[in-house]
């Protein structure tokens, strides 16, 4: 029953954001997804995913300080909303039970 | 994470990628991801090194280029434009009917300016155009000679008989030559007599390598046989009439030829053109030049064609030249340095050499016109500017409305281009018909045929001329339209004088510039009289007013009894002096090879030009003798052995006039100079005098008859009625020395004309704008002229009021005229072999006539707003 199909790279950045609570813009969850996860973020790829989340709904964001290194330019802090936690949940139950579902032979413990 | 680390003010991201990331990102995104962009920047800066961060931004706005962040640029037109676009045009319409005078003010403007344009682009595409009719155009070279002789290095544009057929023996890459030769023969039929001095002698070879095509008659033996004749078309009708001219005998000189063609005329951009061809074989068959043909390698009176395999060939073929002329040609005291190959689309442009065939074209001429045709394009454009930004707070309400109901600047910009793509359009319309009424007395003015034919196809002609209706529509509306487009909505409620009235100075640039234009203009067309005036009244050294010249083409009943039909013409009422001669000034002489003994008593061979005369050509010439003397009937040797040689041979040979008397002179046979004349221009003054030799003749070709200055017209009858009597068989084709001599400034001549009508129309158009700027100017200042007259200012005080900024642009624009003008001028004088010093004062006189033009423009409004009664203008609104 579940509509709300999430990317691999979707699911990162909805965590991240999770993460990050009140602090996620964009470079800090960049800098946050490639120093959990060990892989290079565009901006370009970010900022696509994060205003596609937002216009589905899991995400909402609000303009936050402006600083002198940004040139002024206000910083967008994104978070979720509850829609967005509930499809991260309904998420991890659906792995969750799918990993349930793998007969033990055909997954050992390494 | 917001601490700001110190920024460095000078490092900055690359503003290329900066300006492109503002340009596509959705205006909603946009700032925060530029200040993220930032961020990474200055961390990766201070981090690192800069280069690096400036690439690594680079990178990221070029990632960042992908559809979920680029703005909806679709969502800005609508999915049914055209009712916006009826709109444009209907709001278009209104505003230029509202006000008639601006709008006629531009229509004409450009429309005179298209117009000149186009027919000034007509001119040039047809001096662009000359041979290329011919199919294998790209592979005719010219045989030209670089002539080596004693004293200096001939540049000729003239080869001789050998070259042509031995080229084609020694490189494999020739494939055909043909020679021509130009000949002047006497034609005549049934009692019909005319010259037809552009007669020629080719091989038949002609047909094959230009793209000349026969109408009658096989191009394989047309020129075959020796005494037969092609007629083109023209000169068939003119001799037979309706008649089939092929088989028939045609008398010309003293033969009798059998026509064995006729083909289609000339095409006019031919840089040769001929009446009719005679066989080569004709000249070839007399034993003499049978011999010529073979070994004259510096027989030097034809010219020859060489078609080549292929057009890259012809660099292996100058490659092989020196080999060729070792090989074949004997190396005297005269040799030739180098035989170049002159395509055969370069020779109508190419600076002349010396015995050229044909007519001549001047890219000096042609670069002048095309910077006047678009001068003038840029004057009409200016107009348009000004008047438009001018009156372009008359549409700040209209505008404004627009924005306020969300018409985006760029919908604006297409409007306002729009409304200057309907002036064009209309422009040009009229332009078009301007053009066609004008074409004829363009011809005439270009003194060229200029028929329509040698235009491309139709379709690229309208293609090019669409397209150039809207590089002027551009030209003039961009401008305008960003400006107009560029006003803030709010500006309607609380208009600012900087809002509406700025681009004052732009249009100040403008009007400079358009007064910039008319001085140069009028400067110039006053110089180049002033040139032309000095060469004509120059001291030629002999007399060219009132001499008669008739020629006779060697007539043999006149060479004759030349004594006698002199003495005849002699006692006629109103003739001075009678002379027959080969040449006469302004004509092309002969350069002959001589031998010539030198101070140190050796004989050297050289080329000179000669004259053949009578003994009566020096005194009825007015030619001066400045050491020894002429020739004289009472000296028997004097027939075969006296040369009179000019003062600059005299120079170059390194003689004193007195030491010249008694130089051996070889020439065929061998002879004595006796007498040293005064340098005289025997050709225009845009060449240097030469040296010159004259030598007794008894084939003299033409009659030189001074005649008494009064009532020239029936002296010339009485010559007529004389010339019947003795010489019936020869038509009487008369011409006027002192104008076939000024013939030779015709080109000049034509120049100073068409630049004097083209500057009246710049200045036209130019005062046409100044008309509108300036009743703008009036119009807003009528309350200002009602209150200044109610205190009391006279009228003389609110005419200068309004004058007194275009009288500092124009001071302005002769200031910078000035320089320009004179710097071209010198250059185009260099033309000349004399002169004329660049007189200040004609400056002044251009910079006076464009302000008097300008002045009577302006007064006429602004006396007429100065007049009117100071209670109208106060009860405005």
């Amino acid at each position: 029953m579940n509509r709300h199909q999430l990317g691999e790279f979707e699911e990162i950045v909805l965590l991240t954001v999770g993460i990050l609570y009140k602090e996620a813009y964009g470079v800090a969850i960049i800098d946050e997804i490639e120093q959990r996860t060990k892989r290079q973020v565009s901006i370009g790829a970010l900022q696509t995913v994060l205003r596609r989340l937002e216009g589905k709904g899991y995400l909402r964001s609000e303009f936050g300080e402006a600083t002198n290194v940004r040139g002024g330019k206000r910083k967008r802090y994104f978070s979720l909303t509850t829609l967005g936690s509930r499809v991260l949940r309904e998420n991890q139950e659906q792995r969750k039970e799918l990993y349930k579902a793998i007969p033990r032979v055909a997954f050992p413990k390494s | 994470m917001n601490r700001s680390p110190d920024i460095k003010p000078d490092i900055k991201p690359p503003e290329l990628f900066l300006r492109f990331f503002r340009w596509f990102c959705n205006p909603s995104y946009a700032e925060d991801i530029e200040g993220d962009l930032k961020e990474m920047f200055v961390r990766d800066s201070t981090r690192g090194n800069v280069a690096h961060a400036r690439f690594r931004f680079s990178m990221n706005v070029l990632r960042l280029f992908r559809p979920g962040i680029i703005k909806n640029f679709s969502s800005l037109s609508f999915n049914n434009p055209s009712p916006m676009f009826r709109n444009y045009f209907i709001t278009s319409l209104r505003s230029l009917t509202k006000s008639k005078g601006f709008s006629a003010i531009n229509i004409v403007g450009l429309s005179v300016g298209l117009a000149t344009f186009s027919l000034i682009a007509f001119y040039v595409f047809h001096e662009m155009s000359f041979d290329r009719y011919n199919k294998n155009g790209d592979r005719i070279f010219r045989i030209v000679e670089n002539l080596r002789t004693e004293n200096e290095l001939l540049l000729q544009s003239t080869s001789s008989p050998p070259m042509g057929p031995r080229m084609m023996k020694d490189f494999p890459e020739v494939e055909k030559y043909v020679r021509i030769q130009n000949w002047s023969m006497l034609v005549e039929r049934n009692g019909v007599s005319f010259y037809e001095t552009d007669s020629y002698i080719a091989d038949s070879t002609i047909f094959d390598i230009f793209s000349f095509s026969l109408i009658k008659g096989d191009k394989r033996t047309a020129l075959r046989e020796p005494n037969s004749v092609v007629l083109t078309e023209t000169m068939a009708k003119k001799y037979f009439g309706n008649e089939d001219p092929v088989g028939q005998m045609l008398k010309m000189d003293n033969g009798q030829f059998a026509v064995t063609g006729v083909m289609e005329d000339v095409p006019e951009n031919s840089h040769f053109r001929f009446s009719n061809l005679i066989s080569f074989s004709t000249w070839s068959s007399n034993p003499n030049n049978k011999r010529g043909e073979e070994g004259g390698w510096f027989w030097n009176g034809f010219h020859t064609y060489l078609l080549l395999r292929d057009a890259q060939s012809v660099d292996d073929v100058r490659a092989k030249m020196k080999g060729f002329i070792d090989k074949n040609i004997e190396k005297g005291g005269m040799y030739y340095e180098d035989l170049p190959l002159q395509p055969l689309y370069s020779i109508y442009m190419a600076t002349p050499r010396s015995w050229e065939n044909g007519t001549r074209g001047s890219m000096n001429n042609v670069y002048i016109l095309s910077i006047i045709a678009v001068f003038i394009l840029l004057i009409a454009c200016f107009n348009y500017i000004n008047l438009a930004t001018a009156r372009a707070s008359r549409r700040l309400k209209e505008v404004g409305l627009r924005k306020a109901l969300g018409a985006q600047r760029r919908m604006l910009v297409t409007q306002f281009l729009g409304e200057s793509v309907i002036v064009t359009v209309l422009a040009s319309i009229i332009a078009v018909l301007l053009a066609w009424i004008a074409l004829p007395a363009f011809r005439t003015l270009v003194e060229s045929k200029l028929s329509l034919s040698i235009l491309p196809e139709p379709w690229i002609v309208v293609v090019g001329t669409v397209l150039m209706v809207l590089f002027v529509a551009i030209l003039a509306g961009a401008y305008p339209a960003l400006i107009i487009s560029g006003f803030h909505p709010m500006q309607i409620f609380r208009p600012s004088i900087k809002g509406i009235y700025s681009h004052h100075n732009f249009r100040r640039v403008l009007v400079s510039m358009q007064f910039v234009i008319s001085i140069t203009l009028v400067a110039g067309t006053l110089l180049v009289h002033d040139q032309i005036e000095l060469v004509r009244n120059q001291d030629l050294g002999f007399n060219k007013n009132a001499m008669l010249l008739l020629p006779f083409n060697r007539d043999s009943a006149i060479n004759n009894h030349l004594d006698f039909i002199k003495n005849e013409f002699k006692e006629l009422k109103g003739v001075r002096a009678v002379s027959a001669s080969a040449t006469v000034p302004g004509q092309s002489t002969n350069n002959l090879y001589t031998t010539i003994e030198m101070t140190d008593g050796k004989m050297s061979p050289t080329n000179i030009n000669y004259n053949f005369v009578d003994h009566d050509y020096i005194p009825t010439y007015d030619i001066k003798i400045i050491a020894g003397r002429n020739f004289s009937r009472e000296v028997k040797a004097d027939d075969t052995t006296a040369f009179i040689i000019n003062e600059t041979g005299v120079k170059d040979f390194g003689w004193t006039p007195e030491q010249a008397i008694g130089k051996r002179v070889e020439l065929g046979s061998k002879g004595k100079i006796i007498g040293v004349m005064k340098d005289f221009n025997y050709r225009s003054l845009h060449m240097k005098v030469e040296q010159i030799m004259f030598v007794l003749t008894r084939g003299a070709g033409q009659l030189g008859i001074r005649l008494d200055d009064n009532d020239i017209p029936a002296t010339v009858e009485r010559v007529h009625e004389k010339w019947n009597e003795l010489v019936p068989h020869l038509p009487f084709d008369y011409s006027f020395l002192d104008a076939d001599y000024d013939r030779q400034y015709k080109a000049d001549q034509q120049l100073g004309k068409v630049v004097g009508i083209f500057t009246g129309l710049s200045i036209f158009i130019g005062c046409l704008g100044l008309l509108g700027l300036a009743s703008f100017a009036v119009e807003r200042r009528t309350k200002e002229i009602g209150v200044r007259k109610v205190l009391g200012a006279s009228v003389a005080n609110l005419v200068i009021l309004i004058a007194h900024e275009f009288v500092l642009l124009i001071v302005i624009a002769l200031i910078i005229a000035t320089p320009i003008t004179w710097y071209l001028i010198q250059r185009w004088e260099q033309n000349f072999t004399l002169q004329a010093v660049i007189n200040p004062l004609r400056f002044f006189m251009a910079g006076a006539f464009v302000f008097i033009v300008a002045w009577l423009s302006i007064s006429f409004l602004s006396f007429r707003a100065a007049t009117a009664n100071p209670t109208k203008a106060l009860r405005h609104e």
